[in-house]
């Protein structure tokens, strides 16, 4: 949930250009001599009517034409010397002209508006800045830019410092944060949790970039308003419609796609989007004949998402959004299709609907939100073994925030506070294995077990609360308390997590930020709802970060952190679950980004060191996911058609843990790993450059945009791990994937 | 599970450089057997197994080492005699401790845990033999190589061909054919077949073992090779 904060600004439309009507300063009686003002560094931002940041808008001082004029950042601030009782001219060729008045080292928020939206009288919204020190945000454009990705979010995020860098996404959100595990954070499409981020096959997410309006990564230290990880957060934002109505597809090797936004009327606007796998239509004909394998099902996918935007009055705002997915295969590893034992089938498929309506009046601000999920997960493998979970769910949430100019002697307060409840019903059916916990080695392969055995519905029922405030306790200084507390129904556990953060702003480019909080998650993955007791996981972090803005448009952010991991969910001597793990991560991290006229450049390195001890006496061992060096180098240069970009990656192996031997059990026919220390080795480290080159050109009403987008274009293999041999005899290295290139075109009507 | 979905399509892509399950032609512990399965008190049984090596031909062999692995309290129910290994059932009032000892069902089979081992200690298997219950180990059934019951002495069959392999199983069976001439075909289903390609090895052996979910087990090898 963004941390909404009210601007408390009103708008009059003026003739030709909008004028922000603020507060106005006390005038000098006219008989009274005018005292020189004072000259204040002032800080601000531009937003238009959405809230959005307005980027490369002009500030000027009224009355000083020749003074150079400032621009706004891609996040929209400014900062400018001025007199107090100076008016601002803010100025950017998609708008009308934006004025406002200086009363203080801040002004609020100003809104720039569009020539269709002149002659009304609005309030706006606006998001707050980064939540967390380093923290990070994408738009659309920008990652649809970054190379190697092909566009995807997915891979898009193995840019961000602190993701773990994988060459094919495991875990159920595919993003493993700061070294931990994959069920430590999580993923949210419009504020509420999806239960996977990316299809089975080719590793897409679950949405095209294109019906994304921006990616917000918080690898810790997140608000109060977060909650359910002990990691970190990736929140997507789907995209609203546009007012001019447009259509667009776009097709690729591995899917292709359709996109339509516009407006019905001055109030509404939607964009639907439908998108279907194509590799699907080739995949049979690239497997060679001599492979014992029938494709009965070919692997394939479907996602849709729809968002509707609708201004009911002034005050109230409302959104709905869906996100849906549903990915299929059923195989046989024979070209048998009636060997029952050989049989592979899987469906996973979701669809979560969420109508959310925004408030606003005077200094109180409000989300409050319904969202329903329906989800289904089967997978059979053979004659024995299964699983089917069936969840539906309902999560209404609602979130205040109150601002006041001053209180108890502080300046610009906001009060937030709110709630969540999660309720639902999960409808399982399973006999698997007994489940491979984090760095628990491999157990041998044997179709027949099924010692994990239920079937039956579990219900679901977590409440959440949440509070804090916020105010500037100096002029440059600003403060942030709250508390949150889980209530994880199943396991009966009230969790209390104080969170705090204190921000610094220096000077004018120095900004310096600590975080610190309790965070958790509930025992919600594999096999952890089955068990009733099983505890939520817990961290303790603590995030010192600084940023420095040389100019308009660079930012250098680091930070570095400690986090303290207890109740870790762990195997029992009798396979049952208990909370005796315990872990540590420490690590820092570096993002420089430049966003100036045709270029874009990002550069990130995380450094990590993510150990744990799975029970009392056990010895401390890494992370599977612990990945002490990743480095990502990106530039991309846009000019007329053109678009071309470059990026270099550079991360560390993970670790893994060797096999030593093997005992044959002759009568389950099977053999027995004998295994090394846990993670005691690692996978050497890997490097490579992807490219990416777009050619935009008009063909008739229809803008065409071609891409290739080509990933380790020097073919560098590294080791990713290693694949054994069915008596663990042999191993064969399974390197990073060679040259994958990734070509489509998108057209938009 | 959604990692191993990802596992198997990975591994599905890398297979291809080591040696498949179905290979004879590699150093292993093919299958362990007891003769008979299943013992009453006082009745033995005998161990031997069918040892495959890189290079040489699979032979009936009995371990060179064994020693009961579980309950420990058997430790001598199990003596080396003439080259054989062989287990004989403890007495009844045994039989009934080691069930209170397992958790076992006051009439349930006692499984007895052995340890093999071959090749100077370097393959390592483990049997299980049942005690306090007859059991006897299967008989393969309506086996047929290339439409027709195989030969008593050398299999020949054509190359490029796809050469069907079929024998009786029931549905908790497991069966493995396995050869060291051709690329084996379904290995672990009851209907096989084998294909010699020209890179393909001409000549070999060709193995099935059948296993039965009370431990019994029986397995039956051929020389073959193309004509």
């Amino acid at each position: 949930m963004k941390l909404l904060h009210r601007t408390a600004v009103t708008l009059a439309m003026l003739g030709a250009g909008s004028a922000l009507a603020q507060p106005q300063p006390e005038q000098p009686a006219p008989d009274q001599p005018a005292t020189p003002a004072a000259t204040v560094r002032v800080f601000g931002r531009v937003i238009d009517a959405l809230g959005r940041p307005v980027r490369n808008a002009t500030i000027r001082i009224e009355g000083q034409p020749d003074a150079k004029p400032i621009r706004t950042g891609r996040d929209g601030t400014f900062s400018i010397d001025a007199p107090i009782g100076a008016t601002l001219v803010v100025e950017q060729k998609a708008f009308g002209v934006g004025l406002a008045t200086v009363t203080g080292a801040s002004v609020d928020d100003i809104v720039l508006l569009t020539e269709s939206q002149l002659g009304e009288t609005i309030e706006i919204d606006s998001e707050a800045p980064a939540v967390a020190p380093g923290a990070a945000q994408l738009d659309r454009k920008e990652l649809q830019r970054i190379p190697g990705t092909g566009g995807d979010i997915v891979k898009a995020l193995t840019a961000m410092p602190g993701v773990v860098n994988l060459q094919i996404p495991l875990g159920y959100s595919g993003v493993v944060i700061r070294g931990s595990s994959p069920q430590d954070s999580k993923v949210l499409i419009d504020d509420f949790e999806v239960p996977v981020l990316f299809h089975n096959v080719g590793f897409r997410a679950v949405t095209p970039a294109e019906t994304i309006q921006s990616l917000d990564y918080i690898p810790g230290g997140f608000d109060v308003g977060y909650g359910r990880a002990s990691s970190g957060i990736v929140s997507l934002t789907t995209r609203p419609g546009d007012e001019k109505r447009s259509a667009q597809a776009e097709i690729s090797v591995i899917d292709g796609g359709l996109l339509a936004q516009g407006s019905i009327g001055a109030k509404t606007r939607y964009m639907a989007a439908l998108r279907r796998s194509t590799i699907d239509f080739v995949l049979p004909s690239i497997i060679p004949d001599s492979v014992d394998l029938s494709l009965t099902t070919v692997p394939r996918y479907w996602d849709e998402q729809l968002r509707i935007d609708h201004e009911i009055n002034k005050k109230w705002n409302l959104t709905i959004s869906n996100v849906g997915t549903d990915d299929i295969f059923e195989l046989y590893a024979t070209k048998d299709e009636d060997a029952a034992t050989k049989r592979f089938f899987n469906r996973t498929r979701f669809a979560r609907l969420t109508a959310a309506a925004r408030y606003k009046d005077g200094p109180w601000n409000a989300k409050l939100a319904l969202s329903g999920l329906l989800q289904q997960f089967v997978f059979e493998a053979g004659l024995y073994q299964r699983i089917e979970v069936i969840t539906p769910m309902v999560t209404p949430r609602a979130d205040f925030t109150h601002t006041s100019e001053k209180a108890g002697g502080l300046t610009n307060v906001q009060w937030r506070f709110g709630g969540e409840l999660q309720a639902g019903r999960a409808a399982v059916d399973i006999a698997l294995p007994i489940e491979q916990r984090e760095g628990e080695t491999m157990a041998a392969y044997d179709p027949k077990d099924v010692s994990t055995k239920f079937n039956g519905n579990i219900w679901i029922a977590d409440f959440t609360s949440w509070g804090s405030v916020s105010a500037n306790l100096d002029r440059r200084i600003r403060g942030t308390v709250g508390v949150r507390t889980d209530y994880y129904g199943r396991g009966e556990e009230l969790v209390v997590q104080p969170r705090g953060e204190l921000k610094v702003q220096l000077t004018k480019p120095w900004q310096l930020r600590l975080a610190a909080g309790a965070y958790s998650r509930p025992p919600q993955y594999q096999s952890e709802f089955l068990q009733e007791g099983v505890q939520a996981e817990k961290s303790k972090q603590v995030i010192f970060g600084g940023q420095y803005e040389p100019r308009d448009g660079a930012r250098v952010q680091a930070s570095v952190y400690y986090t303290d991991r207890t109740d870790l969910i762990t195997h029992n001597m009798d396979n049952s679950l208990g909370n005796n793990g315990r872990g540590t991560t420490t690590g820092a991290e570096l993002l420089a980004t430049y966003r100036g006229g045709p270029w874009f450049a990002w550069l990130s390195y995380s450094y990590s060191h993510s150990t744990r001890v799975d029970a009392p006496g056990a010895e401390r061992r890494l992370f599977s996911f612990d990945q002490p060096h990743s480095a990502n180098a990106a530039v991309s240069w846009q000019k007329g058609r053109w678009q071309l970009g470059g990026r270099f990656q550079l991360y560390s192996g993970l670790p893994y843990t060797p096999v030593m031997g093997s005992v044959f059990d002759n009568d389950r026919n099977l053999y027995i790993p004998l295994y090394a220390d846990v993670n005691s080795e690692r996978a050497p480290i890997h490097h490579q450059l992807d490219l990416r080159i777009d050619y935009s050109w008009k063909w008739g009403p229809t803008a065409l945009t071609a891409f290739l987008d080509v990933q380790n274009v020097y073919l560098n293999e590294s080791v990713v791990t290693y694949f054994y041999s069915y008596d663990f005899s042999q191993r064969i290295a399974f390197k990073s994937l060679p040259l994958i290139p990734s070509i489509g075109i998108r057209g938009v009507l | 599970m959604r990692a191993a979905l990802i596992g198997l399509v990975a591994l599905s892509a890398c297979t291809g450089d080591v040696d498949e399950q179905w290979q004879l032609d590699h150093d292993r512990i093919i299958a362990v057997r007891a003769t008979p399965p299943g013992i009453l008190p006082g009745e033995t049984s005998v161990l031997d197994g069918l040892y495959g090596s890189k290079g040489g031909r699979p032979v009936e062999l009995a371990p060179q080492l064994a020693a009961v692995v579980s309950p420990e309290r058997f430790q001598t129910a199990l003596r080396r005699e003439s080259g054989q290994w062989i287990v004989t059932a403890p007495d009844a009032a045994a039989l009934a401790g080691a069930r209170v000892e397992l958790g076992l069902a006051a009439d349930a089979p006692v499984p007895l845990q052995i340890g093999v081992s071959y090749a100077d200690q370097t393959l390592l298997g483990v049997k299980t033999v049942y005690l306090g219950v007859s059991r006897q180990n299967p008989v393969l059934e309506d086996m047929l190589i290339d439409g027709a019951a195989p030969p008593q002495a050398e299999i020949v069959v054509p190359q490029l061909t796809d050469v069907p392999l079929s024998v009786k199983a029931d549905e908790a069976d497991i069966v493995n054919w396995l050869t060291s001439c051709g690329t084996m075909h379904d290995f672990d289903l009851p209907q096989a077949y084998l294909r010699v390609e020209k890179e393909d090895p001409q000549e070999g052996d060709l193995a099935v073992v059948l296993r039965k979910a009370d431990g019994g087990i029986a397995w039956r090898v051929w020389p073959i090779r193309v004509q």
